[in-house]
């Protein structure tokens, strides 16, 4: 019950915590306007390499990202447990991002998050906020507008 | 009473009545002598003025005040229409365009006096009373006509009979009695005043309001007769009394009353209590009698004036008035969000379509299948409705091009005249909207570039006036629009030069270039930049813009022109942005859809029958050559193993080229509705959007135009 009281008394933030491949992620709930299962992704030819397609998403249509491809990483690999986590972002509108698993949600206070590592030249680290510490595990948070922003030069 | 709620109304208003009053005033520019026309801009004027009095913008008002005098002037056969007077309207008309902005932006009519305008209307109008006086000895001076209106209440009321003192006759009861005396008392002097309001107003609660507001200054209004929920509601004829107790003289607070325009006269004076207390004892009879008959006498009078005012200026009143009881302003966000339920609809009732010929095994049912006919008629006629909703005539924009082309006229010192048909076009709100920045650069362009100067044109046999046609029309889904001169065409020649010069092209490509090609290096973005070139060429400024602009709205422009006979532009444009019709194609496992405007035909054709010219692939049908576009080439997508011996071909048209598309299937018509693509994704510009079949599938947009 301490805890909670000491808790509640800082600014804390809310995080979804997701799995690409062995690491975990941590996505601001601001941004998250829904999570849903795999689906039907429709090419889009001559898009950016990182970008899937679009979906159908109760007849709205969304553009669907891959994090993997757009951090460097080996492509995604469809599983049950993947998902696309859709992402509402003022003024551009909204995104999906692939993740291979939706884990929970976590609440971090800004004196469990640390600052990233500077001098990395990782190119997936500039998409990242901050570090949190959860239960002893590591979250990578993710800096949004950095994850659906155009890299300067491709 | 709060006036900001009025402003969009009033702002909307202004704008019709100030783009009245520009067509009029052009009108009178040539027939000088159109009493209808006259009428027409007097009224518009005096509406004007009444709507900025009411809002409370002086400036605007005693601008208009000004301009309509010298309309009276003109209808009274005192001056005569000439250009300088016809100039100066224009700059009032700038100057009320400017307040009117100014409203519309910070909800204030800025601090602009524009005494420059307004004194040269008022020397206009002394000089032509002058002038007046001296023709005609005994005719009056002109410019006192309007000041009568606003003479001292005590002349008016000597003058008209009918004005009466209608406090002096009031009957009160004992609370508002025990008010006066009461106020008495106090020190203060209790006023009693009637205000007859002229006949022609149209906002009478609006002038009492205005009038209260002007007395409220000196002092507290203890009595309203009628009472001022009856006046706010405008249950009145064409007076009002109200009791005013203040501690200031009458004399100060009559002329701000009579400050209040359309007023025609303030009748006060002051009054005692034991004024009322005698009456008291005259017969109640009587008493009561006299203030209802005049009343009731005054009522029809002035009703009939306007009448026989409407009748006497001719049929034009009601083409002058637009007919606002039947309309409602809507938001267009509002049928934005309409016309997004109306598509899901569309999508939904598309997959129960589906549904049941998929499955048709379960849903044999007769009366199933009827309702989904049902279902798909009253979508498509809904979707029509809305459609209609959002469909304006172009007029408004293209009627401000008039002017412009004056304007212009006068600055280049051409004389050129613009004919514009097809204003009642109808194009979607969201095109008309954007469609007259790129018409206004084309009609400059051919005022500026386009038409020779009046002595080349005497040279070449030409009229010495230059023309400029504005041609709209429906065609199949698109909307056309031409703008055509007779000026001297594009100098195909010095074009080509030039571009070899910048470097834009090489002097081997300018040998091989069609003239259309040559006349396409005007739409690139860095010819039209430079200066030198269109000084040269006469064409370009900007014309990469104009392209642009019509591009993103689906459009594409086209030129054709001939040297010294002039040039046409046209410019063609979806009807609707949203939802079109469309032949769903499937190359390999992937559905794409062509808009079916631009398909010619579709044409079966066998591998032999593919020739080569310079390395790419055309096809020869019905004595023309077109080239072959593989589709599965352009879209990344896996080239089959074994081409077949047939290949379906798409024929699509771009103004005069053709292309053939090489699809592998065609699956049939369909009505889709275009949703965007969202900003992450930069695809090629090839795709313009997708749309959500039936089963939830998602089909691409080809934009074929990008493929020419």
């Amino acid at each position: 019950m301490d805890n909670a009281v000491d808790v509640s008394e800082k600014i804390t933030k809310q995080y979804i915590v997701v799995k690409i491949g062995s690491e975990q992620y941590g996505l601001d709930i601001r941004y998250i306007d829904n999570i849903v299962r795999m689906m039907t992704i429709t090419r889009v030819p001559k898009a950016q390499p990182y970008f899937k397609g679009i979906i159908n998403l109760r007849g709205e249509v969304v553009p669907v990202m891959s994090i993997r491809l757009k951090m460097q990483l080996k492509d995604d690999e469809f599983t049950d447990a993947s998902r696309i986590i859709i992402l509402k972002i003022e003024e551009q509108g909204t995104i999906g991002i692939i993740v291979d698993e939706v884990k929970e949600v976590v609440e971090l206070s800004a004196d469990e998050i640390e600052r990233p590592a500077q001098n990395s030249k990782n190119a997936k680290n500039s998409f990242i906020s901050g570090i949190g510490k959860h239960n002893d595990e590591l979250v990578s948070l993710f800096d949004i507008n950095a994850v659906v922003d155009e890299p300067e030069s491709v | 009473m709060d006036v900001s709620q009025y402003l969009e109304i009033f702002s909307d208003e202004t704008g019709e009545h100030l783009q009245n009053l520009s067509d009029c005033i052009m009108v009178l520019e040539k027939e000088p002598d159109n009493k209808d026309t006259i009428n027409e801009i007097f009224r518009a004027a005096h509406s004007l003025k009444g709507m900025a009095g009411t809002m409370g913008f002086k400036r605007m008002q005693h601008l208009t005040h000004d301009m309509e005098n010298v309309f009276q002037e003109v209808r009274g056969d005192k001056i005569s229409v000439n250009s300088k007077m016809i100039d100066l309207l224009f700059e009032c008309l700038d100057a009320l365009d400017k307040y009117l902005e100014n409203v519309k932006e910070t909800s204030d009519e800025g601090t602009e006096d524009n005494e420059a305008i307004i004194n040269e209307l008022n020397d206009f109008i002394a000089q032509a009373s002058g002038e007046a006086a001296a023709a005609a000895a005994p005719a009056p001076a002109p410019a006192a006509e309007p000041a009568k209106v606003e003479a001292p209440a005590a002349d008016s009321a000597n003058e008209s009979g009918e004005k009466e003192k209608k406090f002096l006759k009031v009957e009160l009861n004992d609370a508002e009695k025990r008010g006066i005396k009461a106020a008495e008392e106090a020190g203060n002097k209790v006023y009693g005043f009637t205000v007859y309001i002229h006949p022609d107003c149209l906002l009478k609660a609006a002038r009492a309001f205005l009038v209260f507001k002007a007395v409220e200054d000196f002092g507290e209004i203890i009595i309203y007769r009628p009472s001022s929920q009856d006046i706010e509601d405008e249950k009145f004829e064409l007076d009002f009394t109200f009791f005013l107790s203040s501690p200031e003289e009458l004399d100060k607070i009559t002329p701000a009353t009579m400050a209040v325009s359309e007023i025609d006269a303030v009748l006060a004076e002051e009054v005692k209590s034991s004024d009322f207390e005698k009456k008291e004892e005259a017969p109640a009879a009587t008493e009561a009698a006299a203030p209802a008959a005049p009343a009731k006498k005054a009522a029809p009078e002035p009703a009939k004036k306007p009448a026989s005012a409407a009748s006497s200026t001719g049929k034009k009143q009601t083409a002058s008035k637009p007919v606002t009881s039947r309309t409602v302003r809507v938001d267009i966000e509002k049928l934005d969000a309409l016309m997004n339920q109306v598509s899901e609809l569309i999508i939904a009732k598309n997959s129960l379509v589906s549904i049941s010929t998929t499955e048709g095994g379960n849903f044999e049912n007769q009366t199933f299948h009827e309702q989904i006919e049902y279902l798909e008629r009253i979508t498509t006629s809904l979707h029509e409705s809305v459609m209609k909703v959002r469909m304006v005539p172009i007029e408004s924009v293209v009627n401000k091009f008039p002017r412009m082309i004056r304007d212009l006229s006068r600055k280049l010192d051409k004389s050129m005249e613009l004919y514009m048909s097809g204003e009642d076009t109808e194009l979607d709100r969201t095109v008309v909207d954007q469609i007259g920045d790129p018409l206004q650069h084309l009609l400059r362009n051919s005022a500026d570039h386009g038409l020779e100067s009046a002595e080349v044109r005497r040279q070449r046999g030409k009229p010495e006036k230059g023309s400029i046609y504005l041609n709209a029309f429906q065609e199949g889904n698109n909307v056309i629009i031409e703008v055509r001169d007779d000026g001297n065409g594009i100098d195909t020649e010095a074009v080509k030069e030039k571009a070899v010069e910048r470097g834009v092209i090489t002097p081997d490509q300018a040998e091989s270039m069609s003239q259309k090609e040559i006349i396409n290096l005007l739409f690139m973005p860095s010819f039209s930049m430079a200066k030198k070139i269109t000084d040269i060429s006469g064409r370009g400024v900007g014309l990469d813009v104009v392209r642009s602009n019509i591009e993103a709205l689906g459009g594409d422009v086209e030129v054709n022109s001939k040297l010294g006979e002039g040039s046409k532009f046209t410019v063609r444009l979806p009807l609707t942005l949203a939802i079109i019709q469309a032949l769903m194609v499937e190359i390999r496992d992937e559905k794409y859809a062509i808009a079916l405007g631009s398909i010619q035909t579709i044409e079966d054709i066998s591998v032999n029958e593919i020739r080569y010219v310079e390395a790419k692939e055309v096809i020869h049908i019905r004595g023309i050559v077109i080239p072959i576009i593989r589709l599965d080439k352009i879209l990344d997508i896996e080239p089959l193993e074994e081409e077949p011996e047939n290949l379906t071909v798409v024929i699509v048209k771009k103004g005069d080229s053709q292309a053939g598309l090489v699809v592998d299937n065609l699956m049939g018509q369909q009505e889709i509705v275009i949703k965007s693509l969202g900003k992450f994704i930069k695809a090629n510009k090839i795709i313009s959007g997708a749309t959500i079949l039936g089963d939830g599938e998602m089909a691409l947009i080809l934009d074929v135009n990008t493929l020419f």
